[in-house]
């Protein structure tokens, strides 16, 4: 029979209960964002090899490291050739395409006092030389130019991984060539990391625009602009762009990656005509001439001209 | 005389007006409405710049209507929820529950894109186009006495359309609109003396807080527009009681006015415009993206955009703080930013302080203290058209100026170069629009028969060898016969013979 | 005429001939125009119809827009040219009647304000100053819950941030930060730790921290614990307007602001040497902790964020 006793009792227990669930899921929850503010040593996946991570040759050469969401790939790995096949055509092409600037050991020429003018290539890894000259901002147009523009390559991208594994040859450096795998990134996730750190120069939408003393930061919208040049960019800051090698995950930099390659480069503009998401300056300009326009051509017609 | 109605003699008692006539006895019974006759003659003049008005009137019509709207789906709260509607790049995000109402009115809603983008285009429109009518009326004197008081009240229009412009594109809290806020909450604070309390009054604390999403929702649907539907229905009641302007020509005087009579022709002509406006506002929203806050995401007040801009009729705001130079002083402990209390707040003040003074300026600069129902030709007041013409290109400049990045972008130019220019630019801008200006005006003035469409001249050749011009003969196509004026006929007559009071041959 | 309609002016009721030239329309053609209105008139609902199909299947928004755009143009077009060519094409006049009243009515309107009115304040003068300064008050007063309600007071609010002593530098996604982290030329933002999700964490605590160095850099006399290991830490608020200062320009050492460009040389401690931010930007003091965590002494020297008023 259930008295009222029976029911007190009841609800007694059910309180315990409750009371007992939660304080384990508040303890646990502590626990765990103590363990994810903590820093064990190193973090794990943030684009540098580990012992955890790597994967050597025969030689004991570190092939290729990384996570799930970024491989990072020696460029004899990404191609398939042999690295000393492609260190031989590498070096040709070096010779001929790049000894004129940076020197026959890559390792930079000095002008007017200014190390920077024409500068080492040693020691930045795989990645970034790739970078260079796949976005054919390499060979320079015009090397005086405070920022080389992006431009069609003129070498292939076999040709670029070639030479990227001669200079890596002469010292090896990281980070290797990225692989991302985009098939777990988050979309959305990446909308909130490229807001916090990449539209503040390449704006929101991704159009670039000019910053100081004729910098500028490129824009992202064009799709030849690829997913591994893209993950280089951030681990490596090119030019004047700061880096972010362990500031952002890989799985970060895979949802920045995905985000740019899928929303940057082939935008919902559901609305119609996006004008490269130039904002307000251009929304304002066809208000006044078009919209203000077509109505006083319309009012020219249906008054009078005396 | 027989007591049975048939159908004839009922149809003979109501009169010859029918049934229609008969409700309007009735209607006059009661409130006296057939006195209302005198304002369906009411004159309107036919100028095609006289209809700039009305496209700001019936953008407003639009805003309310497509506004009314989005208020039933729009939420305007600062609580966060999680977004979980169709736009994927935003689903499992934490957004503020006004954001999330604004993406799901895009994706969500059927016609609720259409709806947002009509609002924001006419809105850009209204605005544009009281700029326009404003210049219309600024450069041919319509603002002359006794019009001041319209002219006033219109400039306020303007003054409250931009104030509303800006709360209503910051109530979808995107990150475009939430640097804008962040910047008003500091332009607030930098007023001397009681900065701090009014950003901290008007926002509920330090920034971004939760109140100002709501509190600007009720200014922007309830507070201004109350005041600015308010203020139009005193603008067009002055503008019926004192008659419109109209441009001197054949038959017009100070005393009389020219043109369509209200009803049926100038309500036929006005309806159908309201409907171009409408469609226009229409076709762009279809065809022309405009504020797609779904790709600038969610405010976030550590995050920021480049090329981050205010819809154009702040942008003369925006230019200003840009090019000012960065001076402070701080005295006995207490800092003015004069880099941002200057442009923002003394300048637009100076601005629209002209603007408001300008009819009090000119009656005692021209010791003109005559009504005027006759409008000015703009070049036949060269002083007024220069001063005029260089404060617009002043304020145009600044708006220029607020796309720096743009341009420098656009034309492969550093950054610092285009800011130095522009800053030293805006000073010889208006400086050389208004000797340019008046100099055009003044020759303009002193030659025969300029602005008007040119009559042919015949060229002869005497015997000498030299050639004369003389003025040719009026080519009959090119005559326009226009019948004198006539007040607006009460009865309509049905009889053989028209009556003509004489027929005016004026050029085309 | 009965008395009241004394007072009203007297109007002619003209009648006109319906064949008189200006009742015509001003069309040469009009049964001509009369079809390409019917035209316009029809296109515009087929518009409307295909708005309201395009609306009962969902279509794209374009279409929702253009079915309704061109019905509404095409409609609108049509009614103009209907009243522009085939109502009466004038022209008509109307005579402007003196808008000032008669010197008559003048005065007595004067008369009715000035001595009426007059009349009633120089008989009761005491009367009249109560009422003027009782509401004088009520005005001043009514004030003070339309202002003050609607927020707190500032107080020492923007002195301070959520920096202390021993703060943690955090991570958006609340990742610590360690001194061998960072290359040179990587930037961040941070937080303090257990802020970097609340409201006014992300905006008032916002922190930009770059790696210029290996070695400790000094960016001002006096400042020089405060860049351990070549890490330096500035506000990321503006200080002209209060943007966040997100863009770095690592071979310029600049920072620029994306509001209204104002550039800050991070080397000798955020100074501004182009644009309109007129104060340098804090510079948060850090140190290194026994596990390699990067730190900050203490909470900014100075108040972040633009200049205001009581700012000393």
């Amino acid at each position: 029979m259930i008295t009222l006793s029976t029911l007190r009792r009841t609800f007694a227990a059910l309180f315990v209960l409750f009371l007992g669930t939660f304080s384990v899921f508040a303890v646990t929850a502590q626990a765990a964002d103590e363990v994810a503010g903590a820093r064990p040593g190193a973090a794990s996946n943030i684009g540098k090899p580990t012992s955890t991570n790597t994967v050597k040759d025969s030689k004991g050469n570190v092939v290729q490291y990384g996570s799930d969401a970024i491989t990072y790939k020696s460029p004899s790995a990404i191609t398939g050739k042999t690295a000393a096949e492609l260190r031989a055509i590498g070096r040709a092409l070096y010779m001929q395409n790049c000894s004129s600037c940076h020197g026959v050991k890559a390792d930079g020429v000095l002008s007017k006092g200014n190390p920077e003018a024409y500068p080492s290539l040693i020691d930045l890894g795989p990645a970034v030389i790739d970078f260079w000259i796949s976005s054919g901002r390499m060979p320079a147009a015009d090397p005086t130019a405070i920022q080389a523009a992006r431009k069609t390559s003129r070498l292939s991208s076999l040709q670029s991984l070639a030479i990227a594994e001669w200079v890596n040859s002469l010292s090896n450096a990281y980070p290797y060539v990225p692989v991302v795998n985009t098939n777990d990134a988050s979309r959305a996730e990446g909308l909130n990391l490229f807001a916090l750190n990449c539209a503040a120069c390449h704006t929101i939408t991704g159009g670039g625009d000019a910053l100081a003393a004729g910098t500028y930061a490129p824009t992202l919208q064009d799709s030849d602009i690829t997913a591994t040049q893209i993950a280089t960019a951030i681990r490596s800051g090119p030019g004047n762009m700061p880096n972010y090698s362990s500031s952002l995950t890989d799985e970060q930099v895979a949802d920045i990656v995905k985000y740019v390659k899928v929303d940057i480069q082939n935008p919902n503009n559901i609305g119609g005509a996006g004008f490269g998401g130039l904002g307000p300056v251009a929304e304002g300009f066809i208000a006044l001439s078009l919209g203000i326009g077509i109505l006083a051509l319309a009012a020219f017609w249906v008054g009078d001209r005396q | 005389m027989s007591d049975v109605k048939t159908k004839r003699t009922a149809k003979a008692a109501r009169g010859p007006y029918g049934r229609v006539g008969h409700v309007l006895n009735e209607l006059d019974d009661r409130v006296g409405s057939a006195k209302a006759r005198n304002f369906l003659d009411k004159i309107f003049p036919d100028h095609w710049s006289f209809m700039l008005g009305e496209i700001a009137l019936y953008s407003f019509v639009i805003i309310m209507v497509t506004g009314t709207f989005l208020t039933l789906y729009y939420v305007p709260s600062q609580t966060v929820v999680t977004y979980r509607g169709s736009y994927a790049p935003l689903y499992g995000i934490k957004v503020s529950q006004a954001y999330a109402s604004s993406v799901d009115l895009t994706f969500g809603v059927r016609g609720g894109l259409l709806m947002r983008q009509m609002h924001h285009w006419a809105c850009d429109i209204f605005i544009g186009a009281m700029v326009v009518h404003m210049a219309r009326v600024f450069f041919t004197g319509a603002f002359r006495k006794p019009r001041e008081l319209n002219y006033s009240i219109g400039t306020t229009l303007l003054t409250l359309g931009i104030v509303n412009g800006f709360l209503g594109y910051s109530l979808p809290d995107d990150l475009v609109s939430g640097t804008g806020l962040r910047i008003a909450y500091s332009i607030l604070e930098s007023i001397p003396v009681v900065g701090t309390y009014l950003a901290f009054f008007i926002f509920g604390g330090n920034f971004p807080g939760t109140a100002v999403i709501p509190r600007f929702f009720i200014l922007h649907v309830l507070l201004i527009p109350g005041i600015i539907t308010a203020m139009v229905g005193a603008h067009l009641f002055l503008l019926v009681r004192q008659k419109h302007t109209q441009f001197p020509g054949p038959g017009r005087t100070e005393k009389n006015v020219v043109g369509t009579p209200m009803f049926p022709v100038f309500m036929g002509k006005t309806t159908g415009y309201l409907f171009i406006v409408t469609g226009v506002t229409a076709l762009l929203g279809a065809f022309t993206q405009i504020n797609p806050i779904w790709l600038f995401g969610p405010y976030d007040a550590a995050k920021i955009s480049y090329a981050v801009q205010p819809d154009w009729y702040m942008g003369f705001l925006d230019g200003a703080l840009r090019i000012a130079p960065a001076w402070q002083t701080n005295n006995f402990g207490h800092t003015i930013p004069w880099t941002v209390t200057f442009p923002a707040l003394i300048l637009p003040g100076i601005i629209f302080g002209i603007a408001y003074a300008w009819p009090a300026l000119e009656r005692k600069f021209t010791g003109d203290n005559e009504l005027h129902n006759l409008l000015d030709r703009p070049s036949e007041v060269p002083v007024r058209t220069a001063a005029g013409s260089a404060l617009l290109a002043f304020v145009i400049w600044l708006f220029i100026a607020s796309s720096t990045d743009v341009i420098a972008n656009f034309m492969h130019l550093s950054l610092n170069n285009v800011l130095i220019f522009m800053r030293i630019t805006t000073f010889i801008v208006p400086v050389v629009t208004y000797i340019i200006t008046l100099k055009i005006c003044q020759e303009m003035r002193d030659a025969d028969g300029s602005g008007r469409r040119k009559t042919p001249n015949l060229v002869t050749r005497t015997s000498e060898g030299e050639y004369v011009s003389t003025a040719a003969p009026y080519h009959e196509e090119m005559q326009h016969h226009e019948e004198v004026a006539v007040p607006v006929p009460t009865f309509l007559v049905k009889d053989e013979a028209p009556s003509s009071d004489g027929v005016r041959t004026v050029e085309r | 005429m009965s008395t009241t309609e004394e007072h009203r002016t007297p109007v002619s009721l003209s009648s006109v001939s319906e064949n008189d030239p200006r009742m015509q329309p001003a069309a040469k053609n009009p049964d001509r125009v009369e079809r390409w209105i019917a035209i316009l008139f029809v296109l515009g609902f087929v518009g409307f119809i295909g708005f309201g199909w395009a609306y009962w299947v969902d279509a794209a928004p374009w279409i929702l827009g253009s079915t309704v755009g061109f019905a509404f143009s095409f409609v609108g077009i049509g009614v103009v040219a209907w009243g522009k060519y085939l109502m009466p094409k004038g022209p008509f006049v109307e005579e402007r009647h003196d808008m000032r009243s008669t010197d008559e009515e003048r005065d007595a309107f004067a008369a009715a304000i000035i001595q009426r009115g007059g009349g009633v304040i120089k008989r009761r003068p005491m009367l009249g100053a109560l009422l003027g300064g009782g509401l004088g008050i009520f005005g001043i007063v009514a004030l003070f819950p339309v202002l003050r309600s609607l927020g707190p007071l500032p107080g020492k609010t923007l002195t301070r941030t959520d920096w202390k002593k021993g703060s943690y530098l955090v991570l958006q996604d609340g990742r610590r930060v360690h001194v061998d982290d960072f290359k040179i030329a990587e930037v961040a933002t941070v937080f303090p730790e257990g802020f970097e999700e609340t409201p006014n964490g992300q905006a008032v605590d916002q922190t930009i921290i770059i790696r210029l160095d290996t070695e400790d850099f000094t960016t001002k006399k006096g400042r020089e614990s405060w860049g351990p290991a070549g890490y330096v830490a500035y506000s990321k608020l503006c200080s002209h307007l209060g943007c966040p200062v997100g863009l770095y320009e690592q071979q310029l050492q600049m920072l620029v602001c994306p509001c209204h460009q104002s550039m800050f040389d991070v080397t000798v401690g955020a100074q501004p040497n182009f644009g309109p931010a007129p104060r340098p930007l804090p510079q948060l003091p850090l140190f290194i902790d026994k596990d390699g965590y990067l730190r900050s002494q203490s909470d900014y020297l100075e108040p972040v964020g633009p200049g205001y008023w009581e700012r000393s």
